[in-house]
Parts: structure tokens; sequence; C-alpha cells
């Protein structure tokens, strides 16, 4: 039997929730500190330098606007890239396109700017931080297992449109509607891949 | 199923927070509000069980938008049941999205799906 190509398949998406799963103890561990709950904070490498980071102006000036720690903000950001990964059906990026979009939504730009922003510490709070690497690299892990599900969806709506030139169309599609034209696209697609 | 699951689960602790973070009272305004929305979550997921009654889950949007603009602008006693508040809202725009049968295709697709299946065997 010929193979199948399948960016929705359980595997991968299992993989994603595990790598996710890893940085939410780390991220809760870090707004317990910035909650006040424990006192001091391990850190192999920056020793001090991350209890600044954690508890710099820019982390309370965010605090101010968010209400929330940043810390527990990334933790509810990495517990929604596995509920995202977790939802829908193995054939999810053509049954479900706009699933696939909020999950790529909540993995790609969210995962780049929050590695940006902790790269970043080092030029606006001059310290480093160890854990806060760590999750970041982990967002940046999650980013390369994400996009190849992210982009067959995208190629597959993109060819609905160049296809159909309906907006109505592509709005079904994207729904979760049936067509023939959608079905014939996702066998396309499965059968030669989404660079063909 | 699953997240049908996970949001009365957490509406439990929504509706144990009033007392966990001690809202005063004679802050009936709080106390409603919460065991309320507690209340709305439990019933929106349980509902969804029911094959007529599937999308109520998304109730549980309008509840979690309640708890961040109740969090945003009501007084709390103190900044931790704001904190709560606001990650159980973030929970539920989360989970109230997903699908009840969410393991399967849509049933639009399941019925062409099928419908292709039995035009080729015939």
């Amino acid at each position: 039997m010929a193979k199948v190509y399948n960016p929705s398949k359980w595997g991968p998406r299992v993989a994603i929730c595990l790598v996710a799963a890893i940085p939410v103890p780390i991220a809760t561990y870090m707004g317990l500190f910035q909650w006040g709950l424990i006192d001091s904070f391990w850190d192999p490498f920056f020793g001090k330098e991350t209890e600044g980071v954690l508890k710099s102006e820019l982390s309370h000036e965010m605090q101010d606007i968010i209400r929330l720690p940043d810390a527990i903000l990334g933790a509810v950001a990495y517990i929604g890239d596995i509920i995202f990964a977790l939802a829908g059906s193995n054939r999810r990026w053509f049954d479900r396109p706009w699933l696939v979009a909020l999950f790529g939504l909540d993995v790609i730009p969210v995962s780049l700017v929050s590695a940006t922003l902790v790269f970043m510490q080092a030029f606006v709070v001059h310290s480093w931080c160890f854990l806060c690497l760590v999750t970041a690299c982990f967002s940046l892990v999650l980013v390369l297992l994400s996009y190849d599900e992210v982009f067959a969806s995208i190629t597959f709506m993109h060819r609905v449109w160049k296809r159909s030139r309906s907006k109505r169309v592509v709005w079904n599609t994207f729904i979760g509607k049936p067509s023939k034209l959608a079905y014939e696209i996702a066998r396309e697609i499965e059968k030669n891949g989404r660079k063909s | 199923m699953w997240a049908r699951i996970v949001e009365f689960m957490l509406a439990c602790w929504l509706a144990l927070s009033p007392f966990v973070f001690a809202h005063r009272s004679d802050a009936t305004l709080l106390w409603t509000s919460d065991l309320t929305c507690a209340f709305l979550v439990a019933l929106f997921s349980l509902l969804s069980f029911n094959q007529r009654l599937n999308k109520m889950h998304l109730g549980n949007l309008l509840v979690a938008f309640w708890l961040i603009w109740v969090a945003f602008s009501w007084e709390f006693p103190h900044e931790k049941a704001i904190q709560n508040n606001l990650v159980l809202a973030m929970l539920f725009l989360m989970l109230a999205i997903v699908p009840s049968e969410s393991h399967l295709p849509p049933r639009p697709w399941r019925t062409f799906l099928k419908e292709k299946e039995d035009g080729k065997k015939t």
C-alpha cells in the first residue's frame, strides 16, 4: 500500500503534547517565585541573576497590564499548545482547518515572540535566567514540530481558493464542510505531499 | 469529550475558589458571579454530552469573557482571586472551542466520506 502523507497523525501530535508538557512545571515554578509563594529560585548557572530577571521592573510592568505573572501566562500558553494538539481527528488538517489555524496561532507566533523576548532579556534587563532560556528552547522545538501540519493546512486552503476562486467555498472548507473539490485536493496532498 | 470533563473539573475548582480565596462575606456580587459561572460551566459541559445539545459548550466562551471582564473591572479582596479567575477564564476560552467529538471528523465530513466509500463499493 502506498504511503499516505498525513501531517495530523497522532504520533507527532502526542510528541508535541509531551514536549509542551515539560515547560509547564518549569514556567509554573517561575510563576510561584514571582507570586512570592517560594522564597528562593534555583539556577545552576546564573545564580541571583535569575531572580533579577523574574522580579525585574519589566516583569512588574507586564503584571500590572495583564494582572498575572508573565511566567504563569507562559504556563497557560503551553497548556494551550497541549489542548490544541490533542483536539481534532487524525485528518484535521483538511476536515477542521480552523482548528489547525488556531493551533498554529497558539504555537508559532506566540512561541517565536516569547522566545525572542527571553533571548532579549540580556539587552533589556541585563541579566540571564537559565530556566527562561530552557523554556524558550522548548518553544522553538514546538514550532519545529508543528509547522508541517500548519503549512499542510495552509497549502490545502490555498489550493481550494486557487481552484474555486469562491470565498464561500473557502469559508465552508475552513469551518469543516466537505465538498468534492476539497476532497479531491485533500487526496492529492495525501498522495503527493504538500510540496508537490 | 475529554475537553468537557476538564471543563467540569475546572468548574468545580471555580465553585471552591470563593472559599479558598476567602471572599468577604459582604461581597455578595463576587460570590454570586463565581458560583453562577461555576454552575453555568458545569451545566454547559454536561449538556454537551447530549447529541442534540453537543454545541452547548460554546456557552463557556461567554462565561470566560464575563470572568475576564469581572477580573479587570471589579474590586477583589486580594490579587490572587483575580489571577485565579483569569487563569480559569483563559483555560475555558481554549477548552470551549474544542468540539465535543473532537477525535472524529466533523459530522458533514463523516457523512461525505461514508457516501464516497459506499459509492466505491457499489
